[in-house]
């Protein structure tokens, strides 16, 4: 009996060993990509490093650049020629600024809607909220050829506010925040009346505070989705550099299979990607809470 | 309760945004969609259902819906079914199911787009890690395994991965082959999406009351397949109905693997949705046929929410 069951767990290892390779296979192909040289990229040689040779390289001689600044070891060419090729770090500052934005003012709309629909009593409120769960059924992406031509409309494409207007609105914040308010006890906000904070100080100073751990689950789902989007940045976006997002930095770097160096290019997606990746691996329990939330009802 | 004018300014500026972002958009495509406007044009004309029958009868639509419809019902089942393999799996560990888990929720974190690139590298006909090892083990142990040489019925000399070896390495071109392209597409959506199924089936799995298995156990469902049937999948009824929804939903707006890697070829192999709103609508400035993608889009997804809530309502309570 017990050698059978270790004979059981030994297969599911075996068969999870095989699943976690092959989900790692990308992760590994660009990490590895990114410190090989150029030859040996192509020849898939030189396993997970490469040998790392110091060798002079034309693409940067070409540049002006004297023989010596352009002869080092191949991880330090393709991660300096990626920054020096692209304003990385003025992407991820703009993705930085993007989804930070989204989420405050995501935030700033939602709570005192949420805590009103909630605590407050006023006509229209169970029309309001049916509005609400309606507006849940639509994604935004779905739309997004009716708010492209009406941001053209007004003239706001290539501009940081087309990046992030149509998110400001979270319905889905609105509908978390007041299933996490109704648990609120009606006693604490009538304490707080009895002392005589207004409604606004209510909302900030009594209400925000305790939702402090839905609003962190909240903030990690909302950054994640707008850091990783590509979708929307994609359209409003159509020259303007300096308002790229990472993605767009990403897409940006690849050129093609066929044309460009792809060093550098892998080392642009593991500058980009890494920050969020090392971040979920620190925080890993609220990220997966965060990014599951939308399961619960 | 409590009573006051405060809601005005609480509720206000979120009934507003959520009408012009949300609501209002729909109407204009809806609009849209009955005339042939095109962004930058002063004018338009009514046409009525002229976008629609287009829709329906060109070739290019056909196969737009062809792509998502495969898209759609390949990843869905399977990124279900590994995601729910998998949270059994890890659910029934000793040890070592917390390091599988941040490893088989990595792919739904990380950037899609740049995870696209590294799949392009790693399936590229000639610099790509998996037809080098497919190459490298012509006549061996891998010819046996992957060119299926253990099933009874498959004759070792025409399987597909002999013929290959035998044309001189003549290994699928994956996303440049037409008839690999969406089944590469798909499998790259179900490995970034199988993790978050995962997470959601672990989390229904821990909710399902110990008890149940005893119960079963003493009405004589000794073995797993039998507790499987009897406890676990009724009880993960409603996970699995959500866990479907919004798979559905997600592999429905698919985008970012097909703009960066097919662009909807080879010969519209790959043509989904969301890309052909995108090129119609944004890059060939064609707004009035890219509106009516649009609607019938929404109306897809809102009908799926619909029929997902019916269900919940009607089957799924115990």
């Amino acid at each position: 009996m017990k050698n059978n069951q270790y004979i059981g767990e030994g297969w599911k290892h075996a068969i999870l060993i095989i699943g976690a390779l092959i989900v790692l296979l990308p992760f590994y192909m660009v990490v590895s990509i990114s410190l090989k040289s150029q030859q040996e990229i192509q020849s898939i040689s030189g396993g997970l490093i490469g040998a790392q040779e110091v060798q002079t390289f034309p693409v940067c001689t070409k540049m002006g650049m004297s023989d010596e600044t352009c002869t080092m070891k191949p991880y330090v060419y393709n991660y300096w020629f990626a920054f020096k090729k692209a304003p990385i770090a003025r992407y991820l500052l703009n993705g930085l600024f993007v989804t930070v934005s989204i989420f405050l003012i995501q935030v700033l709309i939602a709570l005192p809607c949420a805590y009103a629909l909630s605590k407050l009593r006023f006509y229209g409120r169970e029309f309001i909220f049916s509005m609400v769960l309606f507006c849940l059924l639509i994604p935004v992406h779905a739309i997004a050829l009716p708010l492209y031509v009406m941001l053209a409309k007004i003239g706001l494409v290539d501009t940081y506010a087309a990046l992030i207007i149509p998110w400001t609105i979270s319905v889905f914040g609105i509908f978390l925040m007041r299933q996490f308010f109704m648990t609120v006890p009606d006693e604490l906000i009538d304490a707080a009346r009895m002392d005589g904070m207004g409604e606004y100080s209510i909302v900030w100073k009594v209400m925000l505070p305790t939702a402090i751990p839905a609003l962190l689950a909240f903030a990690i789902f909302s950054v994640v989705a707008h850091w990783n989007d590509y979708f929307w940045p994609r359209i409003v976006i159509t020259g303007n550099r300096d308002l790229f997002t990472p993605p767009l930095g990403i897409r940006e770097f690849r050129g093609g299979v066929d044309s460009d160096e792809f060093g550098p290019m892998m080392a642009s997606i593991v500058t980009i990607t890494v920050p969020l990746v090392v971040a979920f691996i620190i925080a890993q329990k609220r990220f997966i809470e965060g990014i599951t939330m939308t399961g619960m009802k | 309760m409590h009573y006051s004018k405060a809601h005005i300014w609480f509720v206000g500026p979120a009934v507003l945004l959520m009408f012009i972002i949300l609501i209002f958009p729909i109407l204009l495509a809806g609009g849209i969609s009955f005339t042939n406007y095109n962004l930058g044009n002063p004018s338009f004309d009514w046409i009525g259902l002229e976008n629609y029958e287009k829709m329906f009868s060109r070739k290019t639509y056909i196969k737009m819906i062809w792509a998502t419809a495969t898209y759609v019902l390949i990843v869905v089942p399977f990124s279900v079914v590994i995601g729910l393999c998998a949270a059994m799996l890890l659910n029934s560990l000793r040890f070592g199911a917390d390091i599988y888990k941040t490893i088989f929720f990595l792919p739904v974190m990380a950037t899609l787009l740049a995870m696209a690139i590294a799949w392009e590298f790693t399936l590229h006909p000639t610099m790509g890690i998996v037809n080098s090892f497919l190459a490298n083990g012509c006549g061996g142990i891998r010819e046996f395994l992957f060119g299926f040489h253990w099933l009874p019925w498959v004759n070792s000399n025409e399987s597909w991965y002999h013929i290959a070896c035998e044309n001189n390495n003549d290994f699928p071109f994956w996303l440049k082959d037409r008839g690999y392209a969406i089944w590469t597409v798909c499998f790259i959506g179900v490995w970034q999406a199988f993790g978050f199924n995962m997470v959601l089936y672990l989390a229904g799995l821990t909710s399902i009351p110990r008890e149940l298995y005893h119960a079963a156990e003493m009405d004589g469902a000794k073995s797993t397949w039998e507790q499987f049937k009897l406890v676990t999948w009724p009880m993960l009824g409603p996970t699995t109905l959500f866990v479907i929804t919004i798979t559905t939903i997600r592999s429905f707006q698919v985008f970012d693997t097909i703009e960066v890697l097919t662009k909807g070829g080879p010969s519209k192999s790959t043509y989904v949705m969301m890309y052909a709103i995108f090129e119609k609508g944004i890059q060939q400035n064609l707004t009035a046929i890219a509106a009516a993608i649009t609607v019938v889009f929404i109306m897809f997804v809102i009908l799926l929410t619909f029929f997902q809530r019916y269900v919940i309502e009607k089957r799924v309570h115990y």
